[in-house]
Formats: structure tokens, sequence, C-alpha cells
């Protein structure tokens, strides 16, 4: 079931650096944006920290085999998972997103996108193929990206949601179906939008709306926008230094310590330090995915590919929205933001990147 | 094998299209962030300072409301209630515990979950109303709390309950900022800009901690206006405690001179401090009660008002040269259109009648017959002339114009044309007609002012404006003479009041029987008949209608009263203005 010891000096240890420095920053901004304290924020995330740590080493020394053998049992279990939530979930914030499992609430659609991937890497490993990947083969991958989809989005938690299918989408595209088919979709998708608006609960249209327009309602949902536009500008070429930020601690960002904590960041440590924080989260989606394209096994090849793509997605997401260029949706920073499934999905994501980017080249087949 | 040779190459490829992507998307962030920080810097920069200076919006105090007399019937007071400013002491939890020791009704263990998600610099409420002896006990532990503050609100109070029907209420308060507590009904809706007042700013510069450094700059809130209204409290409340209790009703008390309501009740009521107390319980109670009680009958209760109406139809007459003082028709008991018998309500029937006579007596063949020379139209003009039909948009919630028929109303309404015998109901006060008590005091209004009246005003500062048409002065005496009659000669049907209360003041006056259910032709009777009435069932009752005026040789009060299922008008409503009429004289309010 384990490897043996000597494989950890095999792993990729820089990029478990990469995941600590990026937590580090996280903790540091988290402290800013209680005003300087550990409380209520900085202190709980390292604690959960450390209490994920050993499920992260135990993660690592898993045999490759292992992983693939369980991907269906744990695709089950979170369909179990959203279904529970649906029904017995903890309500906050108009929808019910938490399942409360003895003293701690899991936000069971974070766990769902990386299962969704493993699952579907392990689906096209199986079909074992030739060529491009042919349209009836992709049904079954469809089906379930759009069950897992449905079940996150009635909660309702549109982000999440749309990010599964996206991935599930891309997984499809990277195992070499016809580029015809997406961009046909994606016309298609053009097409009925204006229908898709519709189905938005008022809330998610006036988002959008705000968004395209912050002015519209200043002190309202456009006042999120705004206000982290003015911190992040306000940080200038070199930032107002550590904890001198004077928006952060005004209470003038409103969740600070989750969607915007990269508006926190930047308005401390300006441009400079932002180029350089996103180039540590360039270098964690990167370097895996490098490392994957000489990777003979299939499995691991898009395990490793859409699991980055996960991180990249959310990293892109989230900064796009506390700049103003994508409209507010809920999307967490990885490693920043303040949450324990979050932290706690992303732990087991970079556990298993780690884990399945030291395996042979050459090793092709689970035997 | 090799089987998978090809497509691992597409993965390839592809691989490398993702790794571009991520390049592409993190050179759109950069891009974005030179713009905002390194060439927008500066812009933001400058925003950000703005944020640096808070302003907080000092509420103003809303303006006070005042009888005739200058006698306070809405004012604002202050209320206390303890709070928890979370940043003052890291330790709050631990304060709040001991202080829930001092202060009973505070319990910690339920407060504890909002508490811990709430805004460390926002005053959270642990208690609000607090009385008098806990802020004393606070006092005198004060020293040991750092956190906990206590905090002046302020809340509108309403120390005269039957004041409720005209000064309405006021909606909860809201938590944002922009908004402070609205009027939600009648007066306190209606004057709302006028009692408002405006906001004062607050400028504080508060430092990184979010705590206030200085204050930068104060424009003070500006208070409300007050507003005196021409209603007398004394009246008011004499008003409302003659009306029984049991007794759906209202009574409108007019100047007949320059048009101010001196009482406007209606029962039952309500209690604007309910309202402002947040009483859910009695709120709903109000709500729920199948009497109604937050509807105010004086101004939009709207009823057939019976014989009260026959000055107008007697008035039309007069005008368009149908009849004059000496035209007579002969009351056999009832009268006829084609074979449908309309009844006078004395069976033996009134003999000769003149106008005089229709009036005092209550003749209804005397105006059956005037109905079949009138025509509708001209008789529903006339009544938008001398008061009806119209809205009187004196500051209370539900205006409504209300109605007195024509044929086009009922063209519209029913589809229908006009039938003669429509007239002939409509003439003596029942049928399609729709008048409000106030509406019934302003008609009086206008006959006693020979058709020019002033317009019926709640603020003593409005001034008087006219409304109506000049009648023809011998028809006004005319008029004014058979209303005398009524009260003061033998015969009126309402001479019982002369002769119960010699010492009262001389009045004049029309009574009316509102008919609830058209009861059988046959069977109507109008204002001295009681025997009847007492097998019937209490909501089948008729509606007992008196509008009077007095002293009858220079009226100075109009007093317009509706007693649902009281009877006959002679029998309740009659006594009641007489009384109420006396009141208002003796007082000289």
């Amino acid at each position: 079931m384990f490897k043996n010891f000597q494989s950890i000096l095999q792993l990729n240890w820089f990029y478990f650096l990469l995941i600590i420095i990026i937590f580090w920053i996280g903790e540091i901004n988290l402290f800013s944006a209680a005003s300087g304290s550990l409380d209520p924020w900085a202190k709980n995330q390292l604690i959960r920290f450390l209490v994920f740590i050993p499920l992260f080493f135990l993660i690592l020394m898993l045999k490759p085999r292992i992983i693939f053998n369980l991907c269906e049992v744990f695709l089950i279990l979170i369909v179990i998972g959203l279904l529970l939530t649906l029904f017995f979930g903890y309500t906050g914030m108009g929808a019910r997103r938490w399942l409360r499992l003895g003293f701690i609430n899991l936000q069971i659609s974070e766990f769902a996108k990386i299962f969704l991937v493993l699952y579907l890497a392990k689906y096209f490993h199986n079909l074992d193929f030739k060529g491009h990947l042919q349209v009836s083969r992709s049904i079954i991958p469809l089906i379930i990206t759009f069950i897992i989809f449905i079940l996150v989005a009635i909660q309702p938690d549109l982000g999440t949601a749309l990010i599964l299918l996206i991935l599930g989408c891309l997984m499809i595209f990277f195992i070499g179906i016809r580029l015809i088919y997406p961009i046909l979709i994606s016309f298609i998708m053009i097409a009925i939008s204006p229908f898709l608006w519709t189905f938005l609960k008022p809330y998610q249209q006036s988002r959008v709306k705000t968004f395209l327009n912050p002015d519209l309602d200043p002190l309202g949902r456009g006042y999120h926008i705004i206000q982290s536009k003015i911190a992040i500008g306000s940080g200038g070429t070199r930032g107002n230094g550590f904890l001198g930020g004077s928006q952060s601690s005004l209470d003038f960002i409103p969740e600070k310590e989750t969607d915007f904590v990269f508006s926190i960041f930047a308005e401390q440590f300006g441009f400079i330090g932002s180029i350089i924080l996103i180039s540590i989260f360039i270098l964690l989606i990167i370097i895996p995915i490098i490392k994957s394209i000489n990777i003979q096994n299939t499995f691991v090849k898009l395990a490793i590919l859409g699991l980055s793509i996960k991180l990249l997605l959310e990293v892109v997401i989230n900064i796009s929205m506390t700049l103003g260029i994508l409209p507010v949706v809920g999307v967490a920073l990885p490693f920043m933001s303040y949450g324990g499934s979050s932290l706690l999905s992303n732990m087991i994501i970079c556990a298993l990147i780690m884990n399945l980017m030291s395996v042979e080249k050459k090793f092709k087949y689970f035997r | 094998m090799n089987s998978n040779f090809d497509s691992s190459k597409i993965i390839k490829r592809r691989s490398f299209l993702a790794i571009i992507l991520a390049f592409l998307f993190f050179l759109i962030i950069s891009v974005r962030l030179f713009f905002l920080q390194i060439i927008r810097g500066d812009t933001y920069k400058k925003k950000s300072k703005e944020n640096r200076i808070s302003t907080k919006i000092t509420p103003p105090s809303r303006g006070d409301i005042f009888d005739t007399n200058g006698l306070l019937v809405a004012g604002t007071i202050s209320n206390y209630s303890f709070v928890v400013y979370k940043y003052l002491n890291k330790n709050y939890d631990l304060e709040i515990k001991q202080f829930s020791k001092i202060i009973k009704p505070v319990k910690y263990e339920l407060l504890k979950d909002k508490l811990s998600k709430y805004n460390s610099y926002k005053p959270f409420f642990l208690l609000k109303n607090i009385p008098w002896n806990s802020i004393v006990e606070f006092e005198k532990n004060k020293f040991r709390f750092s956190s906990i503050k206590i905090l002046e609100t302020k809340k509108r109070y309403y120390p005269h309950e039957n004041f409720s029907q005209i000064i309405g209420y006021m909606s909860e308060s809201q938590t944002s900022l922009k908004d402070f507590p609205k009027g939600a009904f009648h007066i306190e809706e209606f004057y709302n800009d006028t009692l408002k007042g405006f906001p004062g700013k607050t400028f504080n510069e508060v430092n990184a901690y979010g705590k206030t450094v200085r204050q930068i700059s104060l424009e003070p809130s500006i208070k409300g206006s007050d507003l005196h209204l021409t209603v007398s409290s004394n009246l008011q409340n004499f008003c409302q405690d003659i009306i029984p209790v049991n007794k759906k009703g209202s009574v409108v008390v007019l100047n007949a001179q320059d048009g101010s309501i001196l009482a406007l009740n209606s029962n039952p009521t309500f209690n604007s401090q309910d309202f402002e107390n947040r009483d859910s319980e009695k709120i709903s109670s109000f709500l729920n009660d199948e009497n109604k009680p937050l509807f105010n009958r004086a101004f939009s209760g709207f009823y057939p008002p019976g014989s009260v109406f026959k000055p107008l139809p007697a008035l039309l007459g007069l005008e368009k040269g149908l009849i004059n003082e000496a035209t007579e028709f002969f009351c056999k008991g009832y009268s006829s259109i084609g074979s449908r018998n309309y009844y006078c309500w004395k069976k033996g029937g009134h003999g000769k009648v003149n106008l005089k006579k229709g009036i005092k007596e209550s003749c209804d063949v005397y105006f059956y017959e005037l109905a079949k020379l009138l025509n509708i139209d001209d008789l529903s003009s006339l009544a938008t002339e001398m008061g009806f039909n119209q809205k009187y948009k004196i500051g209370l919630s539900n205006a409504k114009p209300g109605l007195v028929p024509n044929k086009k109303w009922k063209r519209k309404t029913y589809d229908e044309s006009w039938f003669p015998g429509e007239t002939l109901i409509t003439c003596i006060g029942q049928g399609a007609n729709q008048v409000s008590p106030l509406q019934l005091a302003t008609f009086y209004s206008s006959i006693i002012n020979g058709g020019v009246y002033p317009k019926p005003r709640i603020l003593k500062n409005q001034s008087v404006e006219f409304l109506g048409r000049k009648i023809n002065e011998k028809f006004h005496k005319i008029l004014l003479n058979a209303l005398n009659s009524v009260v003061n000669e033998a015969g009126g049907t309402a001479n019982k009041l002369f002769r119960d209360n010699p010492n009262y003041i001389k009045i004049a006056g029309k009574t009316g029987t509102s008919q609830v259910i058209s009861i059988k032709e046959s069977d109507r009777e109008d204002d001295l008949y009681k025997e009847k009435q007492k097998e019937q069932l209490e909501k089948f009752k008729d509606h007992s209608v008196f509008v009077g005026y007095g002293p009858v040789d220079n009226p100075k009060y109009i007093a317009s009263v509706i007693i649902e299922n009281g009877g006959s008008g002679s029998s309740l409503a009659a006594p009641l203005a007489h009384k109420i009429l006396n009141f208002a004289e003796k007082n000289n309010v």
C-alpha cells in the first residue's frame, strides 16, 4: 500500500517549498487582515494546517496504484455527500453548502473537484485508445460531470459548480477530443446564454450587472469591487508595507479574510509583491504540468494536469475578481483564503500532485 | 503494446496549450495590476485617504405634533440600551458574563453565536428599553465593564391614544445608514417630509485600528418642523368616550367658518404606541380584528347616507325651478313608477307635503315625486359642488372620493343604462350612494355657508381655501329653515333632542337611517321606528346617522355622527351629536 521509505527522497521537495511559502504569505496576510492580530483567522488557519499535515504526508506515501484503485469509491462518497448536504446541510448565506461531520463543517463541493478529476483521469486511462477521442466515449464523463454540476448548482453555489463544469470539459479536451467539438459547443453556449440568464437567481444577476458597472450600486453590491480596486490601486509600486494598509485595517474591504485576501496583500506589498506572489503561483501550477508531459501513464498525466488546472482556475478567477476583471463569484484563493474546506482540499490536491509527479516516466500501466 | 502512442502526443500538445493559457491568464492579471497600481496608483491612493475619514450620519430629531391648544400628541423620547463594542476589550465575553450577574435578563449563552460574528466596531445590543433601576445598577459597577456602554436611541412617543386614527404610526427603523424610520400611516406618513428634518454628519479621522482620533467637522442635524393640528384633544377625547364602546362608528366635528377639523373619531381604534413599541402581539390583533380598528371610518368609511342626503335633491329642485317653497306633493304612503311601488317610512302617509315638511318629517314620497322630475346627472354634479365625490387630501391615508352616482358610472360599472327608479332611491340617500362622515360634514358646511364652504383642513397653519359655488340666498334660507324645524319644531324627527335637553345649545340638523340590507320595500320605515329593529340581527340593523350644527342662529360647529347598526338616526346618533355640539360650544373649542 505504501511506498518504501527511500522513494521519499525522490519527491519534488521544491514543490513542497512553494506550498509552504504560499501558505506563510497567506498567514502573514491573515494576520494583517485582523489589524495585526493572530485572532481570529491566522491562528485558526495555522492550527488547521498543522492538523492536516499528517494527512498530507499519508497521501504522499501512497502507492499510485492505491490512488488509482480508490477513484470510483471516492466519487460515490462525494455524490452521497452532496446529496446529504442538500437534505441535511448547514445553511449559511442563503445556501446549503456545508455538511456537519462531527465537529467540523465540510464543504463537500470543494472535494468534488478533486475526485471528479481523478475519476475522469481513470476513465480515460482505462479506455486505452488511439488517436482522437471518439465523441461517443465522452458521453459518460459528460453525464457524470453534469450530475455533480447540478448537485452543486442547486445548493446554490454557482461559482463552484461552474468550476466543476469547466474542469470536466477540460479533462475531455485534454484527452484529445477533436477541436471542432469544443468550438461548436462554445458557439452554442454563446447563442443560448441569453436564455440561461433568466435561470439565474436575482442576486446572481445583480452580481453580473454590478460587475459590468460597479457604480450602479456603490454602497451595495458594487461596494466590494470598488473598495477592492481602491485597496489594490493604493498599494502602488512598492505597497504600503506590512500592516500599512489603511483600507484593510479600516474594514473598508468586506470578506477580506476569504474572497478578498488578495486585495489586502496587494495593498500592503504593491505591484512588486503581487508579481512575486503570482510568479510563485505560476511555478506551483506549471512545474507539475511540465513534469507530466514526459510521463507515459495516462491516469497520472491527466490527474496532474487536471488538478493543476483546478488550482489555475481558482487563482485566476479569485484574483481577477478582486481586480474587477470578473464578477464576484465566491471562489477562494488557494492556501491564502481563510477556510478549512478550501485549505484541506488544496493540501490533498498538492499531496496527490507531488506523489504522482514522482512516478517513473516509463511506468505506463498499473500492475 | 504501444496502443496509445498517438493519443499521448495529443495530450502532450494540449498540455503545452494549458501552459500557454496559464501564462496568458497571468499576463492579463499582471497588465491589470500594472494599470491599477502603477498607472492609476496615485488616484487610488487619494481615494484611500478619503476612506480614512469616516463619515457618521447623525439622525435628526423628528418634529413634534401638537393639538390645537399646544398639547403634545406625538413627540420623541429617548430610549436606553446596553450595547457591547467588542473592540474596546478583547475579553468582552468575560465582561458580559459578569454583567449578566448584575443585569439578569442578559444571557451570554443566548447571544454568544451572534456576537462572535458581529462587527467589532459596531454596537451589539445586549438589552433594549432598559428600565431606570438597571441604569443605576450599571452606573455603580461601570468601572468593571470597559466594553459595555449605554446607548441612547430615539423613539416616537404618543401620549394620547385617541389621536392614533389621525396621527398614524411609523415604520420599523431600518438598519442601513440611509434610512431613518419613516412615517407609515396618516399624518406621520403624509407629512413625513415636513416632520423628518435633515440628518447631520460628523467627520471623524480614524486611525489604523478604526478608532476615532479626532472629530474633524460636524454638520449638526436639523430637527424636523413641528405640526399643529386643528384637532382639539378635549373634544377628541369627549367624542371618543361618547361613542358606545361596543359600537362601530365615527364622529367628525368641523368648524363651519374655517373648515378646521376639531375632532375626527373612529371606533374601534388602535394605539399608535403599540406600533412604535413593535408589540407584535398587539399589532397582529389589530390587523386580524374583524372590526378593523385600523380603519378610519370618519374619513375612509363610506356609507349610504340615508335621509341626511335629502337637502341635496331639494336644492336641485329649487335651482331648476321644478319646485318652490310652496310646491306640494301628496304622500299616500307610497309612490309608483310603472308597476313598482316605492314606500314611505310612514305607512299611512304624510298627506300633503311641501319642502319644509318633507325635510322636517323626512317624508320619502315627497322626494320620490321630486326625483321623478330630476335628472340624476344634475344631482351628481351638484353633489360634487356641495362636497361629495371628492377626496379630501387632509393628510390621512386611504383617501377615496366615494360616490353619488350618475349615468356614466352605471354604464361603466354595470354596463347598464340608468333606471328611473334608481333616481328615487338615490334621492333618499340609499342605493349606490357612498359618502363618508367627513363628506357629510362638508355638505352641511356648504349648506350653512350658502354654497361656498371652507375646505376641511387639519393643520392650523394651512390657509383657508374655499370650495363650491354660491347658491341663491332665497334657497339657502329655505333649506336652513327646514333643517331648523327638524329639531326645533313639533313633529320634527329630532324634536326629541330639544325636549330632552332644553338647556343645551340650540342646534339644527337632519336625521338619517342608512339601510344595511335591502329589506322589503313595504317594510321601509324611517327615523321614528324602533320596534321592528329589535327583532333583527344586530349586524343587519340600520346605521344611525345624524348631521347637525349649532348654535342655530350663527352656526360655528358641525357634527357628523354615524353609528353602525345603531338603528334610527334619531334614536342614537342625534343625541350624541347634540351632546358633542353642546360640549364644543360650552368649552369654546
